[in-house]
C-alpha cells in the first residue's frame, strides 16, 4: 500500500533530488571534519537540511521534517558560531544524516518513514540544549514562549507597518509563524512540530548561552561505542539500498535539444531522398540528380552517426553521483576500525553509462571498504613502518580512449604473493603444484577466486558474504576486467577497465581469406605492412621492431585455431593496458561502427558479439582480451613461463 | 481573482519544490510560469521584463531570496513587482528582515494550495487588483 498515492511522480522527483543533496552533504561533512571553521560549508549543509525539511514537508513525511529540522538548526548555531564543532557531536550529525538517508529508503517503499532512532532525536535535542519534548511542553515552553513574544513582537510589528508600503498581513503571517493558524492546514501534524519548534528553542537557547557547552549528558549520550556502531550499521544497509536501480535519469536540456535538433535535421533529409527517389523512378539520371542523391546520402550518414551519439550522451551521467557516496563510507569504516584514511576523488566528472554506474555501485563499495579494512594499516604499524599515520585511498575515474578506466588505490600494507598462494591451498581452492607455476600477478588474481579471504577471521566489517568474485563477474558483465598491482609495504591498486557504452563499438574489419572480423578499434594503434625480410626471431618467436621498439607478431589464424592459408600481409598494432604486440591478418575491409548484438546464452570464447555489415554479412566481433588469455594459458602449459615470463607476456 | 495570463517567476533552487508551487499555482489557474534555479538567475531574467509576480524562495546558493528581494527593490524597474517569499523558515527574525526588505507576503512550508490561493489574493486586494 503506498502512503502517497496521487503525488508518486513527486515522491519520485523529491527522492532523485533530495539523495543526490544528501550524497553532498555527505561529502560536505566529511569535507567539514578536515576543516571544522569553514562557513562555506556550514552554510551549504545547513542549506542541504532546510532543502530536504521544505520538500518532505509537502510529502507529509512527519519525521523527516523533524529530524531535519533538528539538526538544520544545529548547523544555524554551528554557521553563527554559537556553538563549536566537537568530534561527538560530529557523530551526533553522521547519525542524523543516516538516519534521513534510511527515512529516503522508506519513502521509496512508498512508506511514510517511523520516527529516527530516539537516540540520535535525544542527541540532537541535548546538543541543541533542548529539553526532551516531554519537559519542554510543560516547563520551558508553557511559561517563557508568551512572556519573550510581547516585547519582540510589538517592535516587529510596527517595522513591518513601516518596511513596506503594500502592507502585508503581518498578523496573519504572524499567526502562521506561531502556529495557531496550523489547524486550517491538512498538514498539521508537520507544520506544527516545525512552526512550533523555533519558539521553543529559541527561548531555551538564550538561557542555554549561559551554561556551558557541553552538559555531561551530551557526552555520554555520543561517547557510547555502542551507539556510533549502530548507526554505522543502519548507514550501511542503506548505502546497500543506494544500489536499487532508477527509473528515470535526468538530462542535461541541451543534450535533448540536440538530439531533437538532429532527428528534425534527418527528417528534412528523409524528404529530399523521398523527393529524389521519385526522380529516379520517373526515369531522370542525369548527372545533378545522382549528385544530390550522393550528397543526401553522405549527409544522412554523418546525421545517423550524430543522432546515435547524441542519443549515447543522453545515458551518460558524470561518475562523480557514485564517487560521492563513497567517502562517506570510507570515512565510517575507518573511524570504526580506528583508523585514519581519506579517500581522495580524482575525476569525477568523469561521464559513464547510467547502467554500468548503477551496476558499479556495488563492486566499488566492496573494493573501497576492502581497501580501508584490509589495505590500510593501523595508525601504529604505518608510524612504525615510516609512513603517515594518515592513508589515502584514491578512487580515480578517467577516460582511456573509448575505455573508461576506474583505479582503487591504497598505501597500505599491501598483498603478498606468497601468502595468497598459500592461502589458496590452505582453502583447497588450487593445488600446490598449480600454484608452484603461477607468477606474481597470477597469484594475486587467485583473490578473485569464489571463497577466498586474505584474513584469516573475517571481521565484522567484511563478513558480507560478497566476496572479491563477485566483484569480478559483476564487472565482467560490464565488458569490463580488473587487474591488480600491489607491492609488499607500499599498497594495493585495482584497475577497473570498462567500454564507455554498452551499445556501440567502433570497429576494424579484418579479413582472413574471405571472411572479416572485427576488432575493437580502441585497441589499434596503427596498421603496418609486414615485410618477410624484416621480421627477427627472438625466443623462438617472431617479432618485428617498430621504431626501436620489439613487438611480438601473432597470426590470427594461430589465435582462432584457424589453418594459416596464405601468408599474412599486414599487421596491426593492438594494444592493450599492459601489452602491445602486432596481429598479422590477410587484408582489410575497412572500418565500422558495429552496434553488437549479444550472443545471449550461445557465447564462444573470445567473441565479444555479433554485427551485421551493410552489405548485410554478418560479422563477429573478437575479445582480443580472451583470446589472448586463451593463448597465454595455453603457453604456461607449455612450461616455458619458468623460463622466460617476459617473453611470455609479450608473446600474447 | 487577478489576471490568470498573468506571469510569475517561481525562484527556488531545488526542482521539485519548483514543481510543487508551479502545480499549485496551476490549480489556482495561472499557468503563465517560468522558473529560476537561484537569485542571481532569477533577476537576470526579471530584468529581461514581462514578469508581474514573483515568488521566491529564501535560502539559495549565489544569492538568496532577501538579496533578490532587496536588489529588485532597489532597481525602479521592478521595485513595485509584487514579491512572495515561500521558505520553510518559519523564525520571526526572519520574517522581520523579509517584511524590511519590502515582501509582499511570506509563506511558510509546508502549504496547501488554498493557503497560496488566499496569501495571493491578500496581496492583489493590497495591489488593487
Amino acid at each position: 500500500m503506498s502512503d502517497f498515492s496521487g503525488m508518486e511522480d513527486l515522491l519520485q522527483d523529491f527522492l532523485q533530488e533530495a539523495s543526490d543533496l544528501l550524497s553532498d552533504v555527505d561529502n560536505k561533512l566529511v569535507d567539514l571534519e578536515k576543516d571544522p571553521g569553514d562557513r562555506r560549508l556550514l552554510n551549504d549543509i545547513f542549506r542541504g537540511f532546510h532543502t530536504i525539511k521544505g520538500g518532505a514537508g509537502f510529502l507529509n513525511a512527519a519525521e523527516l521534517v523533524t529530524l531535519c529540522h533538528l539538526t538544520e538548526n544545529l548547523f544555524d548555531k554551528l554557521r553563527n558560531a554559537e556553538m563549536q564543532l566537537t568530534p561527538e557531536l560530529m557523530d551526533t550529525i553522521m547519525a542524523a544524516t543516516q538516519g534521513v538517508r534510511a527515512m529516503f529508503g522508506e519513502l521509496s517503499q512508498a512508506v511514510q518513514p517511523r520516527p529516527a532512532p530516539s537516540e540520535v532525536i535525544h542527541a540532537l535535542r541535548v546538543a541543541l540544549h533542548e529539553q526532551e519534548p516531554e519537559a519542554t511542553a510543560a516547563q520551558a515552553a508553557a511559561p517563557e514562549a508568551p512572556k519573550s513574544d510581547d516585547p519582540v513582537m510589538t517592535p516587529s510589528a510596527q517595522s513591518a507597518d513601516r518596511g513596506s508600503a503594500g502592507g502585508p498581513d503581518w498578523q496573519a503571517l504572524h499567526a502562521a509563524v506561531t502556529g495557531q493558524e496550523s489547524v486550517a492546514s491538512p498538514v498539521s501534524p508537520a507544520k506544527s512540530s516545525v512552526a512550533l519548534e523555533p519558539a521553543g528553542s529559541k527561548a531555551v537557547a538564550t538561557e542555554a548561552e549561559l551554561t556551558p557547552h557541553f552538559p555531561p549528558e551530551g557526552r555520554r549520550a555520543t561517547d557510547k561505542p555502542g551507539f556510533v556502531g549502530t548507526g554505522a550499521t543502519t548507514g550501511r544497509r542503506n548505502e546497500e539500498k543506494i544500489a536499487t536501480r532508477e527509473s528515470t535519469i535526468r538530462v542535461d536540456t541541451a543534450r535533448l535539444d540536440q538530439v531533437l535538433n538532429l532527428s528534425g535535421e534527418i527528417g528534412l533529409t528523409k524528404n529530399r531522398l523521398t523527393s529524389l527517389r521519385a526522380d529516379i523512378l520517373a526515369g531522370r539520371n542525369d548527372s545533378e540528380t545522382l549528385h544530390a542523391l550522393d550528397q543526401a546520402v553522405s549527409q544522412l550518414d554523418l546525421l545517423v552517426s550524430d543522432l546515435q551519439n547524441s542519443v549515447m550522451k543522453t545515458r551518460m551521467q558524470p561518475i562523480g553521483r557514485l564517487f560521492q557516496k563513497y567517502p562517506r563510507i570510507a570515512r565510517d569504516l575507518a573511524r570504526q576500525l580506528g583508523k585514519d584514511v581519506e579517500l581522495a576523488l580524482v575525476g569525477e566528472e568523469t561521464e559513464v553509462d547510467k547502467t554500468m554506474i548503477e551496476d558499479l555501485a556495488d563492486p566499488l563499495v566492496h573494493l573501497v571498504r576492502n581497501a580501508v579494512d584490509h589495505g590500510v594499516e593501523s595508525p601504529e604499524e604505518r608510524l612504525a613502518a615510516g609512513k603517515p599515520a594518515k592513508s589515502v585511498v584514491r578512487l580515480e575515474a578517467r577516460q582511456e580512449g573509448d575505455h573508461i578506466v576506474l583505479i582503487i588505490a591504497d598505501d597500505g600494507r599491501g598483498m603478498s604473493p606468497e601468502r595468497i598462494r598459500n592461502k589458496a591451498i590452505e582453502k583447497g581452492l588450487i593445488r600446490e603444484e598449480e600454484a608452484n607455476t603461477l607468477d606474481d600477478r597470477q597469484s594475486l588474481n587467485l583473490i578473485f577466486l569464489p571463497g577466498f579471504s586474505t584474513m584469516t577471521q573475517a571481521s565484522a566489517v567484511s563478513g558480507r558474504g560478497v566476496g572479491m568474485d563477485v566483484v569480478k563477474t559483476n564487472i565482467q558483465k560490464l565488458n569490463g576486467s580488473v587487474e591488480i598491482r600491489s607491492e609488499p609495504g607500499k599498497g594495493s591498486v585495482f584497475i577497473i577497465s570498462l567500454p564507455l557504452t554498452l551499445a556501440i563499438l567502433p570497429v576494424l574489419l579484418v579479413l582472413l581469406g574471405d571472411q572479416p572480423f572485427a576488432l575493437p578499434l580502441s585497441m589499434v594503434r596503427e596498421i603496418l605492412p609486414i615485410e618477410k625480410e624484416k621480421m627477427q626471431e627472438v625466443g623462438g618467436k617472431e617479432t618485428l621492431v617498430v621504431r626501436g621498439e620489439v613487438l611480438p607478431v601473432v597470426a590470427l589464424s594461430r589465435l582462432l585455431g584457424w589453418p594459416q592459408l596464405q601468408t599474412p600481409e599486414y599487421g596491426v598494432l593492438m594494444q592493450t593496458s599492459e601489452r602491445s604486440f602486432i596481429l598479422s591478418v590477410d587484408s582489410f575491409a575497412g572500418r565500422d561502427d558495429a552496434v553488437i548484438k549479444s550472443l545471449d546464452d550461445f557465447r564462444p570464447r573470445g567473441v565479444a558479439g555479433v554485427t551485421t555489415l551493410s552489405n548485410g554479412q554478418i560479422v563477429l566481433i573478437l575479445d582480443m582480451k580472451e583470446l589472448l588469455a586463451d593463448l597465454n594459458a595455453h603457453v604456461d602449459r607449455d612450461a616455458i613461463a619458468k623460463q622466460h615470463p617476459k617473453a611470455i607476456e609479450l608473446s600474447a | 481573482m487577478a489576471d490568470p495570463k498573468m506571469r510569475i517567476l517561481v525562484v527556488d533552487d531545488f526542482s521539485t519544490m519548483r514543481r510543487i508551487v508551479r502545480n499549485l499555482l496551476k490549480e489556482l489557474g495561472f499557468a503563465n510560469v517560468d522558473e529560476a534555479e537561484d537569485g542571481a538567475i532569477a533577476l537576470q531574467k526579471l530584468q529581461a521584463g514581462g514578469f508581474e509576480f514573483v515568488v521566491t524562495d529564501w535560502n539559495m546558493p549565489n544569492m538568496d531570496g532577501l538579496q533578490l528581494l532587496q536588489a529588485i527593490r532597489s532597481t525602479p524597474s521592478l521595485a513595485q513587482l509584487p514579491v512572495l517569499m515561500i521558505t520553510a523558515e518559519a523564525k520571526k527574525e526572519n520574517i522581520i528582515a523579509a517584511a524590511q526588505a519590502g515582501a509582499s507576503g511570506y509563506i511558510v512550508k509546508p502549504f496547501t494550495a488554498a493557503t497560496l490561493a488566499e496569501k495571493l489574493q491578500k496581496i492583489f486586494d493590497k495591489m488593487g487588483v
